[in-house]
Parts: C-alpha cells; sequence; structure tokens
C-alpha cells in the first residue's frame, strides 16, 4: 500500500465508520499483535472498528475493489493464534463494537445478535428473558459469536442451535444462511437452517472467517432450566469412566445440557487438594432441570449408570455434588478463566478423537505429554499443574484436553516451551488422527495439512468462488504458521 | 528508550507477566456487571483503551519491542486506575492470594517511565498540574493562602499550635473548590457535635500527594511523602480523618513503604462516622425523605474495601432510601475522575463516564447519588447537570449533618 493509496483508503474507510472509529496510529495497531495465544495476533496497516452490517458491507467491497487485505478479529481470545497480517496492507476489523443484542424472541426460542457480542451478554440477555442459551462455561467472557462460529469446529458445540448466520462476502454481498428470509423472501423470521435450499450456515461454520466475514447470527434457545443436580463418581481406570460417558451420551443426542466429564487426576487436585478424594479418573455429571422430578429421574439413572460400571463414591465428592446443586444462575458459576490464569504459562493441549477407538490413544498421549514433561523439569522449568479433562459431545465423539501450566511466567523459556509443547502436541495428536476443534492460527494450518485431496479441492472452489481475489483472512489454513515451525 | 531505563516497569515486570492477556478485563459482563473498563466504554473502544491493551504496550516496551511515543502516552494516560479490572480478572497468586496481575501499578508504573525519561510525549495538563504542585503546593494551582479560607471565623485547634486527638484532613481539592468548602465546615461541626478533639492545618495543610503519584511523579511524590510524614508526626495527633478517598488511600497505601512511618491511624471520614454513629454519639433529629444511591469512590471501595461503613451511616440516617446501581461495591464502574482522567484530552472520557453514572443511579431509580470523595462528586455533578433534569449530588456529609439539623442551627 503505498502511502497515497493508504490516505486514499483511510479517507473512504473514515466517510464508512466515521474518524472515532478508524486509526492507523502505531501503538493502537501494536496492541493487536497479541492475542490469548502464545502464538500470536495480527499486523495491520489499519484498525477499524465497524458497527453494523452495512459497514462491513461497505468496506469489504471497498478493499475487494483496492485488493486490500482484511482480518477480522473478535475477543483476540484464540489460543492458537490469528490471521498474521501485514503491517503495510492489511486492514484489521475489530468487530467487537458489533455487539448489540437485536432480539431475543421468546416465542420462536431464538436470540439475534450481532456477531461481535461477547458471548456471556448474549447468554445474560437470554436470561434476563427466562429462556436459555447454552454455551461452553470456559471463555464465555472472552469469546465473541462471531469468533466462536468461525473458529471452532461446530462452534464449539453451539451447532445445532445455530439457525441463521448472516455473512457478508469479500465484494460486499450481505447474505442469509437458510431457514427464513435467506430461502424464502415472504418469510422474515429466521427458525429452521435446514429450509428452503441446501444448508449454507455450515460452511460459515468453522471456516476460520475465511469465507466471508459474519456479522449476525440467530441461535436457537431452551427455557432456562431452574435447578441443577450433580453427581460425582471416582474411577481407577479409564474404560470404566469412558463406559459410564457412553452408557449416557447413547441415551441423549444432544448431550452438553446434562454434561458428563471426566477429570483426570491432576485437574481433580485443583479441586480438592492432594487428598484420598482423588482417584485418576472422575465422572461428574451435571443435570439442569425444571423440577425436582425431572432432576430426580435424572440423577437416578445417572446414579445407576455409575453403578453399573463399577464407580467409587467418596463423600468428599459427594459433598462437592451436593454443594453444585444449586439453582443455576450466574451466581453459581465458576470464574474458570480466573483459575486457569492463576496456573501460569498454559500449554494448552486439546484433542478430539472418535470415542470407539479412544483409549488407547488417549493412553499414548498421556504418555507423550508426561515424557515431554520430563524434559521441562530437566530445562529447570517449573510444572504448576496439570489439567485432564474429556467429554463427550455426542455419541460418536470424545473432545478434551490434557494441559500443562507452568509456573516461571516471566522465563522466556517457558513461554516457548509451553508453545513448542502445543504445536509439537496437536503434530503427534493429529498423526494418531485427532482432528481437533480449533480453526484457528497454527491449528487451521495443520489441519488444514491433513486435509485429503478432495477435500482441499472443495475447499479451494468455495474460497475461489466466495473471496476471488482472497482479502478475507489470507494466509489461514494456507500453512504459514507451520512454515515457520509452529512457532 | 533503552530497556535498562524501565526502571519502574521492571519492578513490576512479575504482573505483567503474569497476564494472560485472556481478554476477560476488556470484555467481561454479568448481571452485576455492565461492563469492566470506563475508559473502554466512553472512549472509541480499540485495544489500547483496554487494560490488556496496556499490559501488551507495557511488556512491548520492556522487551524493546515498540519505543516511547506520544501514542504510548495517550494508552498510558487514558486510564482512571480504578482497578475494576484488576477485581474481575480475579486471577490470584496460589502461594499468596494476592492479585496475579495489579494493573493500576502497571500503568502507574508505565507513566512513571514515561515521565522520567520522556516527559516530552505526557500531556501538558499532567507537567501543569506536577509545576503547580511544585509552585503552590497543590496540582490545581491555587496560592497556598486560599487553602486555610474555608477555616475562616471557625471555632477549631490549629494542629501546630495546640495539640488534638484528631486531625481533619480535608485535602486539595476539597479545600481549594469554593463550592466544595461548605463540606469542610460540616465535618468541622459534625465531628465538634460529636465530641472529637478536632484540629486543622489550615493553610499549613500539605497536598497529600496522590495526584502526583498516579501521574507518575514518583521523585515529588516520595519527597512529598517525606515531608508530610515529618509534619504529620510532629503534631502528635492519634488519628486523621480524611475527607477524601484518594488521600486516604494514599496515606495508608503509599505512605506504608516509607522509611519514616505514618503515626496516627488514617481513616475515612466515614469510617469515623460510622463508629461515632455505633457509640452513639450522633443522634439524628431531622428526617430526609429521598431516595439515593452510594457512588463507592474506587479509592475508598476498590482499593481499600471500605463498603460497608457508608452504608450503614446511610442507613441509620432517618428518611433515607439507599438504593443500589446494579453495577456496585467492589463492582462499581468509576465516576470518570480516577488516575487524572479529567486532566485527559479535555476531560471528555471523563464526563462521557460521569454520564453513565448518573444514569445507571436514575436507572434504579434514585433521586440522588451520594459519595465520599471531591472528585467523585465533582465529575458526577458535572455530568448530572446535562440534560432537562440535573440528578443532585451530594457527599455523605451533607446528609448526615442535615440530619443532625447541624445547617438550621
Amino acid at each position: 500500500m503505498t502511502q497515497n493509496h493508504s490516505k486514499d483508503l483511510l479517507k473512504a474507510l473514515c466517510d464508512i465508520v466515521g474518524a472515532s472509529y478508524i486509526t492507523d496510529d502505531p501503538v493502537t495497531r501494536f496492541t493487536y499483535t497479541q492475542d490469548a495465544s502464545l502464538f500470536g495476533g495480527t499486523q495491520s496497516a489499519l484498525v477499524v472498528r465497524p458497527g453494523s452490517t452495512e459497514e462491513v458491507s461497505r468496506i469489504a467491497a471497498l478493499a475487494n475493489r483496492h485488493r486490500v487485505p482484511i482480518v477480522t478479529r473478535g475477543g483476540g481470545a484464540t489460543i492458537y493464534g490469528s490471521p498474521r497480517g501485514d503491517a503495510e496492507r492489511t486492514v484489521l476489523l475489530d468487530m467487537t463494537r458489533m455487539d448489540q443484542v437485536i432480539e431475543v424472541n421468546t416465542a420462536g426460542m431464538t436470540v439475534t445478535a450481532q456477531a461481535g457480542i461477547i458471548i456471556n451478554k448474549l447468554v445474560l440477555a437470554c436470561r434476563e428473558k427466562g429462556v436459555y442459551m447454552w454455551a461452553p462455561f470456559a471463555p464465555l467472557h472472552m469469546v465473541s459469536l462471531g469468533g466462536w462460529i468461525s473458529g471452532a469446529a461446530g462452534a464449539a458445540g453451539l451447532w445445532t442451535d445455530i439457525v441463521s448466520i448472516t455473512v457478508v462476502l469479500a465484494d460486499g454481498t450481505i447474505v442469509q444462511t437458510g431457514g427464513g428470509p435467506g430461502t424464502n423472501i415472504h418469510q422474515p423470521v429466521f427458525f429452521n437452517r435446514n429450509l428452503g435450499g441446501p444448508d449454507f450456515a455450515g460452511i460459515f461454520i468453522g471456516d476460520g472467517g475465511s469465507f466471508g466475514i459474519k456479522t449476525q447470527a440467530t441461535i436457537r434457545t431452551t427455557r432456562q432450566p431452574s435447578l441443577v443436580r450433580a453427581g460425582i463418581f471416582a474411577f481407577d481406570e479409564l474404560e470404566p469412566a469412558l463406559e459410564m460417558v457412553r452408557l449416557h451420551v447413547e441415551r441423549r443426542t444432544v448431550q452438553r445440557y446434562d454434561p458428563v466429564l471426566v477429570f483426570g487426576a491432576g485437574a481433580m487436585k485443583n479441586f480438592v487438594g492432594d487428598t484420598d478424594a482423588v482417584a485418576p479418573f472422575t465422572v461428574q455429571a451435571m443435570m439442569q432441570g425444571h423440577d425436582a422430578a425431572e432432576l430426580d429421574a435424572k440423577l437416578a439413572i445417572i446414579h445407576s449408570i455409575a453403578e453399573q460400571c463399577g464407580a467409587r463414591r467418596d463423600p468428599m465428592l459427594d459433598a462437592m455434588a451436593e454443594a453444585m446443586g444449586t439453582p443455576t444462575g450466574e451466581d453459581s458459576e465458576m470464574d474458570w478463566m480466573a483459575i486457569f490464569n492463576s496456573f501460569g504459562i498454559a500449554a494448552w493441549l486439546p484433542f478430539t478423537l472418535p470415542r470407539q477407538s479412544f483409549p488407547p490413544v488417549y493412553k499414548k498421549l498421556i504418555s507423550w505429554r508426561n515424557e515431554r514433561l520430563k524434559e521441562a523439569e530437566k530445562l529447570g522449568l517449573r510444572l504448576r499443574t496439570t489439567w485432564e479433562f474429556f467429554t463427550s459431545s455426542d455419541p460418536s465423539t470424545i473432545t478434551g484436553e490434557i494441559d500443562a501450566f507452568f509456573a516461571d511466567v516471566e522465563n522466556p523459556q517457558a513461554t516457548a516451551f509451553a508453545r513448542t509443547l502445543m504445536a509439537d502436541f496437536q503434530k503427534y495428536a493429529h498423526s494418531l488422527g485427532s482432528i481437533d476443534v480449533y480453526n484457528q492460527g497454527f491449528m487451521a494450518d495443520l489441519n488444514a495439512s491433513c486435509w485429503s485431496p478432495g477435500f482441499k479441492r472443495l475447499f479451494d472452489a468455495v474460497k475461489t468462488v466466495l473471496d476471488p481475489n482472497g482479502i478475507i483472512n489470507p494466509g489461514l489454513w494456507a500453512g504459514s504458521y507451520l512454515r515457520e515451525g509452529g512457532e | 528508550m533503552a530497556k535498562s531505563t524501565m526502571k519502574e516497569l521492571e519492578k513490576v515486570k512479575h504482573f505483567i507477566y503474569s497476564c494472560r492477556k485472556c481478554g476477560v478485563c476488556r470484555y467481561k459482563m454479568t448481571g452485576k456487571l455492565p461492563y469492566v473498563c470506563p475508559v473502554k466504554q466512553a472512549s472509541p473502544g480499540f485495544e489500547s483503551f483496554s487494560s490488556r491493551g496496556k499490559i501488551i504496550l507495557a511488556q512491548a516496551l520492556l522487551e524493546g519491542q515498540i519505543e516511547p511515543s506520544a501514542g504510548l502516552a495517550s494508552a498510558a494516560y487514558s486510564c482512571t486506575m480504578c482497578g475494576n479490572c484488576m477485581t474481575q480478572c480475579g486471577a490470584t497468586d496460589p502461594d499468596t492470594n494476592s492479585p496475579l496481575v495489579d494493573n493500576p501499578a502497571i500503568v502507574e508504573a508505565l507513566r512513571a517511565d514515561l515521565l522520567r525519561e520522556h516527559p516530552e510525549y505526557v500531556p501538558e495538563a499532567y507537567h501543569r498540574a506536577l509545576a503547580a504542585t511544585r509552585q503552590f503546593g497543590n496540582p490545581w494551582g491555587m496560592p497556598r493562602s486560599a487553602r486555610g479560607k474555608w477555616a475562616k471565623g471557625l471555632k477549631i485547634k490549629d494542629a501546630q499550635k495546640e495539640q488534638a486527638d484528631v486531625l481533619l484532613f480535608a485535602g486539595c481539592t476539597m479545600s481549594l473548590n469554593p463550592e466544595l468548602t461548605p463540606r469542610i465546615k460540616k465535618a468541622v461541626a459534625v465531628l465538634q457535635a460529636a465530641g472529637a478533639d478536632l484540629g486543622i492545618l489550615g493553610a499549613a495543610e500539605p497536598c497529600c500527594g496522590s495526584v502526583q503519584q498516579r501521574i507518575g511523579a514518583r521523585e515529588l511524590a516520595a519527597e512529598m511523602i517525606a515531608n508530610n510524614v515529618k509534619l504529620l508526626n510532629s503534631l502528635g495527633c492519634k488519628t486523621i480523618v480524611t475527607l477524601c478517598a484518594g488521600c486516604c488511600n494514599m496515606f495508608r497505601k503509599e505512605y506504608a513503604p516509607a522509611e519514616e512511618k505514618l503515626a496516627p491511624k488514617v481513616y475515612h471520614l466515614v469510617e469515623y462516622l460510622a463508629r461515632l454513629i455505633k457509640e452513639n454519639k450522633l443522634t439524628f433529629t431531622r428526617e430526609q425523605n429521598i431516595t439515593l444511591a452510594y457512588h463507592d469512590p474506587c479509592h475508598l471501595g476498590r482499593h481499600l474495601e471500605v463498603f460497608d461503613p457508608p452504608r450503614a451511616i446511610l442507613k441509620a440516617l432517618p428518611g433515607i432510601t439507599l438504593v443500589e446501581r446494579i453495577a456496585t461495591r467492589e463492582n462499581t464502574i468509576c465516576c470518570g475522575a480516577g488516575g487524572g482522567m479529567r486532566l485527559f484530552d479535555g476531560g471528555i472520557f471523563a464526563q462521557d463516564m460521569g454520564l453513565e453514572a448518573v444514569k445507571a443511579a436514575r436507572d434504579v431509580g434514585a433521586q440522588a447519588l451520594v459519595s465520599a470523595c471531591p472528585f467523585c462528586e465533582t465529575n458526577l455533578s458535572a455530568a448530572s447537570q446535562i440534560g432537562d433534569s440535573p440528578l443532585p449530588v451530594y457527599d455523605i456529609i451533607d446528609l448526615v449533618s442535615d440530619a443532625l439539623g447541624i445547617e438550621s442551627k
């Protein structure tokens, strides 16, 4: 971008968003070169904070005309980094100004919001109206709706709840996926994304933001559950713990509303200390419901399954389960990020595997991690804790993580080790068939490196049609992180 | 700036590197917290206006990735230092249980390094406040003689001439603003009514150094602390009662590491009054029928954890109904005057933050706002005048003295 070009573009962008919401200030731009990951954020020439779908559309059309790359950013909460960008050319769209709830539709059981909204704002807006939007709990306060839909496979579990997505394509065209005004111009309400044509929402879910810029989404809600109960059970072996998960998930299709979570010993020590209550595997079943009878029934089933799998009961775990049985609401929610951040430098080591072949792979992953942690010890790096956890979001899939946290936050060697550990772990896990959920930065590159030729051809074809000049999030899925050695 | 010159940032390095850059400080929202950062809310909202952005910049400066600049100074000074980001982060040191990331300490250190090494980048308004301190002994550029005017004609001990148990420390902001000085007189009257053996320093009262410390003028603040400790210790009083939340926080926290320790115990007026009420030393006779929201000053609330005493006072006053804004106590959103924000960019962000605070009070049906800090009250009053129906802003002493019938005497 020449200086004149930059000035012209700056002026045109100012006309679109207003001078306050665009900057070329180097200090401000620098703050976007980092995110929550150890892998890095985005270099940019300009940062813009658009306020509406129409503004995004005009920005995209302008950028497309000038062949200027655009990188979108939500909460900056990625764990695998962002598109690298270019300090001379890239226009970075900070989408978080678009944070409005457009409608909580209690009659149609949907909520519609701008894509830059941080998830908990959306959850709260639903709760205020007595409806419930499911969301993974840990990053509620940092992830945007658009970031979640783009950056996580299946929108991190929201997949089946997504009713419609509004997307701005590279040439500025505004599209709405199906099941409402997108596929029937006579129908004003989004209600079922599968209707009226192929499910185009799916191509924008987990695309890393490559196929278009998400500006709005409609999500399905349910009635807000008013009660929670829990059961917590100890297992000495992986297989019976996994069996308990299987018996639970095979009973229902949408397991995430009543999750059964398996914690490893490292994770449990953070809950109960180094006590006798820490078993190699602890299964925690969280039941939500609308009345005591419903919950009694759910809990009875869980206890029966646990017994069938040979679970042990422990007074401390029973007390924990009892304490979790509070009414739902934010007062009962744990501040997960505060807990994780307290542990120090996180080497997040997530995986997603088919349930049917899970145990041997899991054991390999654990032993791989433990070997690498011995290396860390030899380097004098202090391990604060580990966090092993997995769950099943459907009857076929296990997703989880075996994270490690290092205490020496000021030691650049610890940061470098954690980053390399993350990259190496994913390469190893992928070689064993793991296909992780994060479609961001390094992980998008790694996922793409494992694609079959046919899948790659399909991806390239879609990208070429929707973004022929390759201006949206260029470099993503293209191997730049891998070429840098993952670091 | 060479890396080695970042002396103050080096001291808070652990806080900087403990931040995981997750962004909770930028985005957290709960049913009791509409947003975390008032500056981010009032500004165009770029990352540099958020705590995460400032920590990224502090780390980059330490590592020599960026150079000092006017833009960096702008990021450093666009902060109320209210500490809500630290509270909402919630991450604690597993060994000590203390906050893992002290965001205001990082911002203050960044300011200190910029001011020392590159004063040319620091906005002029802050230099004016520091020059005024050197010339007049207060940051507001008022002559020293003006400081004692409020006490003219009052029957009260001069603490330098007669020993008093309690020193009433009015503070620069209260004693140099004619609109606020009646509140000092009310405080005197109330404390005397409760039988306190009270003294003041009048024109000899020094500036506590809080404003200078927040601007980053650490040498100046240290000099002021050393001189003030000598003066205050020489008086022989047992207790210092401050009217300003900033003075109270300064005395308790920033004076603690000084070589010579401050001998008198320091309380904010609300703490002292709450104790007097508990000891039945004040009898309230006048009913005031009004619904109020209390604004927790950041220095007093979040920083010193004084949340209950002001509420206990308000609940003891006849006819007063206390309502809480959605964000209250440790979640309180700064009024906008903290961290020198009224001096930043012509005070436009401070005004917007004040408007939000006033709106939040109106939203819960408050007919007035009450606080316990002249900075908060000045900014909230200014904001409350914007629009068609101004919302009265009181200091808690206004209500206490009214309830005692003091004004009518």
